[in-house]
C-alpha cells in the first residue's frame, strides 16, 4: 500500500511561514551581527537484548544499538522571529534473530525547516518540518520520503513555569496526530518537573554544574521497508511497508555541564515498552523490558 | 421592542467613551508622538493603560551576546512628580513574591551602619549559595564578581571567620567600600570583577547596552549625561541603595543608584545596579514618566526600558533566547504591579 506524501502539515507550515511576517510586521528587522543560534545534539545508547513476542510466540531476543546527531541554526529575522534550518540523522541497528520480520537497520536523514517565534508577551511558537528519508536504506526511493511535523505553543507563566500544548502529525504513521502537552514547574530551589517530550524528567540540582534526574524517553518514527523485504522474511504481504516503531525508557541520569555550552547526559535504566508494528497488516512484534544505557552530548555556540 | 433599548444604550456607552476619551489630556508635547519616536511601542492606547494594561516588548536585538532588553508602558494615577518621586525611592521588599531579601538606603557618605541588616544566617538555599560560594573564594578564583584585592579581601576575610554571621560582616565591609568608591567617583569608581576567568567592567556593558538602542539613547542624553554613566562628571545626586535579590534561585547582593532628572515638563529616571555579587553581571533600568490629566485627576504615564547583561546570556540563543525574554518580561511585569498597588493603596 502506499500513501502520498503528507500535504496537510506542509500547508499548514506554509501558511504559517507566510502568515507570520505579518503578524510580526510591527518588529524590526534583526541586526546583521545579531547572534545567531546554533546547535549540535548527539547521542549514543544501547538496549540490551529483550525478549520478543509476535503473534503471542517468542520469536527470540533484539538487541539494540542507536545513533543520532542533530544540527540546526537558528538565525534572527527579526526580534520576535526566528529561522529554523538544519539537519538530522538517527539510525537504530537492531540484532535480530533470522525469519524475524524486522530490518536490521531503521534510518532518518532529514533536513529541519521551521519557525520560531513570539507571539505575544506570553506565547511562543515553534513550527519545525523534517522532511526527509524515513527507511531502512535497503532500496531508497521516493516512497522512503516523509515530512513529520511539529507545531508546539509554550506559555511562559513566569521563570518557574511554563506549559506547553501541541501537534505531531506524521501522516505515514497508524497514529498520525499525536497531541502533545507538557509543562516546566520549578517548584523549589532545586527541584524541576520537566515534563516535555521527549524526554520528561524529574530533575535535582546539586550545584549548577550538575543534575541528577529520573526521567523517560518517548521514542517512535515511522518507516519504510525495502521492497523485498517481506519475500526475504516469509511474507511478502511486508514488501514495501510502513513500519511504526515505539518505544518508551525509564531511569535515573546524570546530567553534567562541561562548560558553559556544552553538557553531557549519562542515564541507564529499563526499556519498559517496545512494538514494531506493520499496522497495514496487523504484524506487531513487542518486546519484554530490558536494561538500556545512554549518553548524549549537547553544544550550544 | 429590545432594539431600541439597545441604541439607547449604545448612544449612551458611545457618549460615554467620547467624554472619557475626550477628558484624557496633556501638557505638553504629546508623549504618545514622542513615545513613537524613541520606543517599540508604535502605538499606544492610552484608554487600556489607564485600565491597568500594561504593554510591553522584547527589546531591540543586541550585538552584545550577554544582553537583553524588554520595554514596558504603564500608567498611574498619582501626579508626575509624585510617579516619579515614588519610582526613585520605592522599596520593592514589601512585596513577598518579588523574591526580594532586603532592601536598604545608602547614605551618602555610606557608613558601617547602612549595612548592618546584612545577614547570610538563612536556611533559604539561595542564601546559602552565597555563604558556600563567599566561602570557596580563594585570593585568585571565585564563583563571584570581585576584583582581585576584594577576592583577596574576602578570602582572608572568611578563612578567620567562617560562621555566616562574619561572612556577613565581610560582605558589608566590601559593599560598603564599594558604595564609598561609587559615591566619591561616581560609575568611574567601579571596579571591575576579575575572578571569572576575564575582566568584565558593569559600567562598560551598561553603555554597550545603552549605545546599542541609539533612539531609547538619544531619548536620555540628557539622564545619561547628567549621572555620569556615559564618562563624564556626574552632576545628580541620586538615591543610594543595597539589596540582597534572587536571582535564578540563588541570592545576589547589589549595588545600586537611581537618578531622578527633571526634563521639561517630563521626568527621566535611571536605576543603574553598578555592582552585582554574581548570577548577573549588571541591570539598568530607564524611565520617562509623563503627567497627563483625566478629568480632574492628574496620572502618569511611564514607559520603562530594561537592560540586563548575565553571563548565562551568552550561550543562550535562538528559541531559548525568546524564552529568556518572555520570562523577563513576565517578572517585569509582577514588579510593575506591585508598584502600581503602592501608589494605589499609599499614596
Amino acid at each position: 500500500m502506499t500513501r502520498w506524501c503528507p500535504q496537510t502539515p506542509g500547508a499548514a507550515f506554509l501558511l504559517t511561514l507566510l502568515a507570520l511576517p505579518f503578524l510580526l510586521s510591527n518588529t524590526n528587522a534583526a541586526s546583521p551581527l545579531m547572534a545567531t543560534a546554533q546547535e549540535f545534539d548527539a547521542d549514543f545508547d544501547y538496549v540490551a537484548g529483550a525478549p520478543t513476542h509476535l503473534r503471542g510466540a517468542n520469536i527470540g531476543s533484539v538487541e539494540e544499538f542507536n545513533a543520532a546527531a542533530r544540527y540546526a541554526v537558528s538565525p534572527a529575522i527579526t526580534k520576535r522571529l526566528l529561522l529554523r534550518l538544519g539537519a538530522e540523522w538517527q539510525r537504530s541497528d537492531l540484532r535480530v534473530p533470522d525469519n524475524v520480520p524486522l530490518p536490521k537497520t531503521l534510518q532518518q536523514a532529514s533536513a529541519i525547516v521551521g519557525l520560531d517565534c513570539q507571539l505575544t508577551d506570553q506565547w511562543l511558537l515553534r513550527t519545525e518540518l523534517d522532511p526527509g528519508i524515513y527507511s531502512d536504506f535497503k532500496d531508497v526511493s521516493w516512497r522512503d520520503v516523509n515530512a513529520p511535523f511539529l507545531l508546539t505553543a509554550a506559555c511562559v507563566v513566569d521563570a518557574d513555569f511554563q506549559w506547553f500544548v501541541g501537534l505531531r502529525l506524521n501522516l505515514y504513521s497508524q497514529y498520525p496526530v499525536w497531541p502533545v502537552l507538557g509543562l516546566r514547574w520549578k517548584f523549589a530551589d532545586e527541584w524541576t518537573l520537566n515534563l516535555i517530550l521527549p524526554h520528561p524528567r524529574l530533575e535535582y540540582d546539586v550545584n549548577e554544574r550538575l543534575k541528577l534526574y529520573l526521567g523517560g524517553r518517548v521514542q517512535g518514527g515511522t518507516y519504510r521497508v525495502s521492497d523485498d523485504f517481506g519475500t526475504d522474511h516469509g511474507d511478502p504481504r511486508l514488501n514495501h511497508e510502513l513500519l511504526d516503531q515505539y518505544e518508551l525508557r525509564v531511569g535515573p541520569g546524570v546530567s553534567w555541564r562541561l562548560l558553559r555550552n556544552m553538557t553531557i547526559d549519562l542515564d541507564v535504566g529499563y526499556m519498559v515498552y517496545r512494538e514494531f508494528n506493520f499496522f497495514d497488516h496487523h504484524v506487531v512484534l513487542r518486546s519484554n523490558p530490558a536494561p538500556y544505557g545512554q549518553i548524549a552530548w549537547h553544544l550550544r555556540f | 421592542m429590545m432594539a431600541p433599548v439597545i441604541q439607547r444604550s449604545m448612544v449612551w456607552l458611545f457618549a460615554f467613551a467620547s467624554l472619557f476619551l475626550s477628558s484624557v489630556a496633556w501638557a505638553g508635547p504629546d508623549p504618545l508622538v514622542r513615545l513613537k519616536g524613541f520606543s517599540e511601542f508604535p502605538s499606544v492606547n492610552i484608554q487600556d493603560l489607564l485600565k491597568g494594561e500594561i504593554l510591553s516588548e522584547p527589546g531591540a536585538l543586541m550585538d552584545f551576546k550577554n544582553g537583553i532588553s524588554a520595554q514596558t508602558c504603564y500608567a498611574v494615577f498619582v501626579p508626575a512628580q509624585q510617579a516619579a518621586r515614588k519610582l526613585q525611592l520605592w522599596n520593592p521588599s514589601l512585596h513577598q513574591d518579588l523574591k526580594i531579601f532586603k532592601f536598604h538606603p545608602v547614605n551618602e557618605p555610606s557608613a558601617p551602619m547602612d549595612f548592618r541588616d546584612m545577614s547570610l544566617k538563612s536556611n533559604q538555599r539561595p542564601i546559602r549559595w552565597l555563604l558556600d560560594k563567599t566561602r570557596a573564594t580563594t585570593p585568585t578564583q571565585s564563583d563571584l564578581n570581585l576584583s582581585k584585592e576584594e577576592a583577596e579581601q574576602l578570602a582572608a576575610c572568611v578563612k578567620n571567620h567562617p560562621d555566616p554571621q562574619a561572612v556577613s560582616a565581610c560582605w558589608a565591609q566590601l559593599l560598603q567600600q564599594r558604595a564609598l568608591a561609587f559615591e566619591q567617583q561616581g560609575f568611574a569608581g567601579v571596579a571591575p570583577y576579575e575572578t571569572g576567568g576575564e575582566t568584565m567592567s558593569p559600567v562598560t556593558q551598561l553603555r554597550t547596552m545603552l549605545r546599542e538602542q541609539p533612539a531609547v539613547a538619544t531619548e536620555f542624553a540628557p539622564m545619561l549625561r547628567e549621572s555620569g554613566v556615559l564618562g563624564q562628571e556626574g552632576k545628580l545626586d541620586p538615591f543610594h541603595y543595597w539589596g540582597m535579590y534572587e536571582a535564578d534561585h540563588r541570592a545576589v547582593l547589589n549595588l545600586g543608584a537611581v537618578y531622578l532628572l527633571p526634563v521639561g515638563n517630563r521626568y527621566q529616571l535611571m536605576d543603574a545596579q553598578y555592582y552585582v555579587s554574581g548570577v548577573y553581571y549588571s541591570f539598568v533600568t530607564l524611565y520617562e514618566v509623563w503627567p497627563i490629566q483625566l478629568g480632574n485627576q492628574a496620572a502618569s504615564l511611564i514607559w520603562r526600558g530594561d537592560f540586563f547583561a548575565a553571563p548565562v546570556l551568552q550561550f543562550t540563543s535562538g528559541f531559548e533566547r525568546l524564552a529568556y525574554g518572555a520570562v523577563m518580561v513576565q517578572e517585569l511585569k509582577k514588579a510593575i504591579r506591585a508598584f502600581q498597588d503602592d501608589v494605589k493603596t499609599k499614596p
